[in-house]
């Protein structure tokens, strides 16, 4: 018989179970965190964690996915409108919002299965990808970048798969010292970054795939750790970063020593 | 209380890698996984750190169990929770596939032993982990409540996040 999963059974047999039981973190709502939470909930990931301190106004209509203009008369927290759209696909699903910047409410992601990154900066996916490793959190980074003052401009973006023990966006060379002090220089300019819905899109679904064959793989191909995207050839590749990294460890998050929580004492009080 | 279990797959492959080893007289092997532990509200995520193998001349020869320590391997134990005062989980495997449970005389066994390791890390959860080739079963013990549960999710991370057990599994 036909049902809300019938098209998706090549995944397994179990995976409506499986997704059911996921627990998810997605920090930024936006451009490309819009689309993933859209997506997870459509496959049917049951538990979502979701952060972003900001409100929806009209200048997000144009990339965030769930937003209405009608919605944008009240400017509501992006968290609910995401949250809204997430239990309109499916109302099983379990919805915590955390309105707030996410290292505020970063405890609520200890125990997720995967966290998301659709942020802009350097600096929070670096922290992001730090408290992932602690926690032995699977991350996943989502971002794109319109590049160029004037014609003809070029669109870039990149899903990066971080995962313990294995390469992190150091190792990369996507953050770097350089482009982390560079970022505080610049901290603080006015004017948001160019952002547009159909990039943000292609970028999310290669997440949303990468995490699925994490999770519940279709194929013998694991999905590559960091995969870029040529935003004006229209094309997504592995990058060659990916080459000369194929068995490194990780030397910037060494998993001895460097896990759980620093305050020991919290243990006794919630166990 | 809801209690999730991680492990990498590098040191969960190193785990069934010691646990597989033919003992001299011992039917199976047993091991000491050192965690660490991550809070949330009700909820706790415990994280295995390292693995310790129980050394071969530690075993005691026993026609009740497939594997018994003697007193040099606990005391081994022990110390190492003292000086790291972290979770410790004893583990072994059942050779067989599909989800392991304890036996009687696991749960026996268990419910006897993991609260001894109290005496040397007071305000941590300790536990019981049972593999079998490609799944798992658990039990821990928290130190508020004095009661045991059931690990809710044992999951393995790595190329894989592969639910190894619990609830799901």
């Amino acid at each position: 018989m036909a049902d809300r999963f019938s098209r998706q059974r090549f995944l397994g047999t179990d995976f409506d179970r499986l997704a059911a039981d996921t627990e998810v973190g997605i920090v930024g709502l936006c451009g490309g965190g819009s689309h993933v939470a859209q997506q997870l909930a459509h496959i049917g990931v049951g538990r979502f964690r979701l952060f972003d301190p900001d409100k929806a106004d009209e200048t997000n209509t144009g990339r965030m996915v769930g937003l209405s203009a009608k919605d944008t008369e009240y400017k509501p927290l992006k968290t609910d409108v995401i949250a809204r759209r997430i239990l309109e696909i499916n109302p099983a699903a379990e919805v915590a919002t955390y309105p707030v910047p996410w290292q505020q409410a970063s405890e609520a992601m200890k125990l997720c299965h995967t966290v998301f990154g659709c942020v802009d900066r350097y600096q929070p996916r670096d922290e992001l990808e730090r408290f992932c490793r602690r926690y032995l959190v699977p991350y996943i980074d989502v971002g794109m970048d319109v590049h160029g003052e004037g014609f003809p401009y070029r669109i870039a973006g990149q899903v990066i798969v971080s995962l313990p023990g294995r390469p992190c966006l150091r190792c990369f060379g996507f953050i770097t010292d350089e482009r982390l002090q560079e970022e505080a220089r610049r901290y603080g300019d006015v004017g948001g970054r160019p952002q547009v819905v159909w990039p943000n899109g292609v970028l999310a679904s290669t997440a949303v795939g990468a995490f699925i064959q994490l999770i519940a793989p279709w194929s013998e191909d694991a999905p590559p750790l960091y995969t870029e995207y040529d935003g004006n050839r229209f094309r997504l590749f592995p990058s060659h970063r990916l080459a000369p990294l194929s068995h490194h460890t990780c030397p910037h998050y060494p998993l001895a020593d460097d896990l759980g929580d620093v305050n020991w004492s919290s243990g006794s009080e919630a166990a | 209380m809801n209690c999730a279990f991680r492990i990498t797959d590098r040191l969960l492959e190193a785990v069934h890698r010691d646990l597989s080893r033919p003992h001299a007289f011992a039917y199976e092997r047993v091991g000491h996984l050192h965690c660490r532990v991550g809070v949330q509200a009700e909820r706790i995520v415990i994280l295995a750190e390292e693995y310790r193998p129980v050394a071969d001349a530690d075993y005691l020869p026993s026609d009740e169990a497939g594997a018994v320590i003697g007193p040099a391997a606990i005391r081994t134990v022990l110390q190492n929770a003292y000086r790291r005062r972290d979770a410790v989980f004893h583990v072994h495997r059942h050779d067989h596939h599909g989800v392991p449970s304890f036996s009687r005389l696991d749960a026996r066994e268990n419910a006897r032993c993991v609260p001894d390791f109290w005496k040397t890390s007071p305000a941590m959860p300790h536990g019981a982990l049972v593999l079998s080739f490609d799944s798992a079963t658990g039990r821990v013990w928290c130190p508020a409540t004095r009661s045991c549960t059931d690990l809710r999710d044992i999951t393995c991370i790595g190329a894989q996040v592969r639910r190894l057990g619990g609830f799901y599994g």
